[in-house]
């Protein structure tokens, strides 16, 4: 068994946004649950957030982005840059509970003692571009955890892996001049669901360019497809990269289930997309993943898919 | 609309004496296909193409690109031995529709931009259409597309657009095509928010036909693989 870490904090179930949004505080405990009844809590490594120093959230934000931010939450503002982004009062703080206990748990990773993660975090973060909050996320998590384990722990080269079905723009954007963060994504058609982006021809830009993948898939494809495209794009993609860390946007809005999007994966298909991650993280990086929560809004599922998710981490 | 918002501004020339050298390095250096020949004070008096020279060659087989024979001969030709005189041209007033019409009607490339006094102010290639069109349709700004069958009678646009807006969902752009199938329109908003789902359920509600992409692809490709058989 892996020494496998969890960070969940009550706080992050603080964040509101209104009755009827789908990104809502039940999501997470949705989660949490199913990993307690699966009899999964006591075999990880509990993890708690403390607000992190503000310039690790510079790396990736603009001073002047988070004091927007921080206003609006302090004016009692419900929306921030659209309607998609609803917040309550503590947002803000909330937000970088996030980013704070993802750093804390990259600490433990990186210091060895924990071999691997999953941040059950919200508000998500993989939409958010540097100076604009979308898609239901303010602070961009995961390419701050990757900036941080640059810069904080030397890492060189960092692979992200964004399995959420939406494509992660924002992570695609900040990072599509710079070979040093690989950014793949395996996402719903872009012509038929948010945000439009991540095309097959998209494959980064400048230095970047060959450091960005996409995998697109067709509404109402599931399991079979995802299988076909992680070894046909992922796989050669990080043999020819050879991260020294993954990161793992996991989104669990694939889930045929799930009504935010169009395609059909499985529980049991997650469970495999998720293996087959972690064996790569083996091959490469002897095992170093975190996995950072983005979507996933079916209620009746994500307690299964949490469970299984945490499980496949503590796998040997 | 109107042509002015796509064209390029910057336009490079060459006169009818320039010769067929200056205007082929032109082309190669700046990768462009089509460029206006004016006279002084940039009054428009004919187009030359690259597809021009190559034709302009007494045989593009027999010189070798680039050789010094090719070269002669490029030099002792003027621009005005070879281009076309009688230019199509768009004009101020001609607008984005105008120019898919005439780019459709003849097999150009691009189409220069006069004023009244057929002074050259611009020129719209394909390629400019296209980028104007990218803008038009807000592919690339992050929302979500819908696509929704109705009857083709007055009125059916207004009301999903209603419907949107009761929903308080951002509009990007709408899209309404007529005779998708016999007697329906098929409508397809695109929408500024990834939170769509209640909305969909409304249109379900009230009884609209939701072009579901899964049915569409497995429509489509299935029907593609009957045909291949």
């Amino acid at each position: 068994m892996r020494r496998t870490g969890f960070l969940y904090d009550e706080r992050y179930l603080l964040h509101r946004t209104g009755g009827g949004h789908p990104e809502s505080p039940e999501r997470l405990k949705a989660i949490y649950e199913g990993i307690v009844s699966g009899g999964l809590l006591e075999k990880v490594r509990l993890i708690r957030a403390h607000r992190p120093d503000l310039t690790w959230v510079e790396t990736v934000h603009p001073r002047a982005y988070m004091e927007r931010l921080e206003k609006a939450c302090m004016n009692d503002e419900n929306e921030f840059d659209g309607p998609d982004n609803q917040m309550s009062r503590a947002t803000f703080q909330v937000a970088l509970l996030a980013v704070g206990g993802i750093l804390e748990t990259l600490d433990l990773l990186m210091s060895g003692e924990i071999d691997n993660a999953f941040c059950a975090v919200r508000p998500p973060g993989h939409h958010a571009e540097p100076s604009y909050a979308m898609g239901f996320c303010f602070f961009n998590n995961i390419a701050i955890a990757a900036r941080y384990l640059q810069k904080r722990w030397g890492v060189q080269r960092v692979g992200i892996v964004d399995i959420d079905v939406h494509h992660g723009n924002g992570t695609q954007l900040i990072f599509e001049a710079d070979r040093t963060v690989f950014y793949y994504s395996i996402h719903e058609h872009p012509t038929f669901a948010f945000p439009g982006t991540g095309r097959e021809f998209e494959l980064g830009r400048d230095k970047g360019l060959g450091y960005s993948k996409n995998s697109v898939v067709v509404p109402g494809q599931g399991d079979e497809i995802y299988r076909f495209l992680l070894e046909r794009d992922l796989v050669p993609a990080f043999e020819m990269f050879r991260p020294e860390a993954i990161l793992v946007s996991t989104g669990f809005d694939a889930h045929a289930d799930d009504d935010m999007a169009d395609l059909k994966v499985t529980t049991e298909g997650y469970a495999w997309i998720m293996r087959r991650i972690k064996a790569l993280a083996d091959q490469f990086c002897a095992g170093r993943l975190v996995s950072v929560l983005e979507g996933g809004y079916c209620l009746e599922r994500l307690p299964e898919l949490g469970r299984d998710h945490m499980a496949v981490l503590l796998e040997d | 609309m109107f042509v002015t918002k796509a064209m390029t501004r910057k336009v490079l020339t060459v006169t009818p004496d320039d010769s067929l050298l200056d205007a082929r390095e032109l082309m190669k250096t700046h990768k462009v296909h089509h460029v206006p020949v004016v006279e002084k004070g940039k009054k428009l008096v004919g187009i030359i193409s690259d597809r021009d020279i190559r034709s302009a060659m007494p045989s593009t087989l027999y010189y070798e690109s680039g050789s010094e024979r090719e070269r002669e001969k490029l030099e002792r030709f003027r621009v005005k031995d070879v281009m076309t005189a009688n230019v199509i041209t768009l004009s101020l007033r001609d607008t984005l529709q105008d120019a898919l019409l005439l780019l459709l009607k003849y097999d150009f490339g691009a189409l220069p931009v006069v004023d009244n006094e057929g002074i050259l102010v611009g020129i719209l290639a394909v390629r400019d259409l296209l980028r104007a069109l990218v803008t038009l349709l807000g592919i690339g700004q992050p929302g979500s597309l819908l696509c929704l069958l109705v009857e083709d009678h007055l009125g059916e646009t207004k009301k999903i657009v209603d419907l949107i807006f009761e929903e308080k969902v951002p509009i990007g752009s709408v899209l309404a095509v007529r005779h998708w199938e016999p007697g329906k329109r098929a409508v397809f908003p695109y929408l500024m928010s990834m939170n769509i789902g209640p909305l969909k359920k409304r249109f379900q509600e009230q009884g609209y036909k939701i072009l579901d992409p899964v049915e569409w692809y497995l429509g489509d490709v299935g029907r593609e693989k009957q045909e291949k058989k």
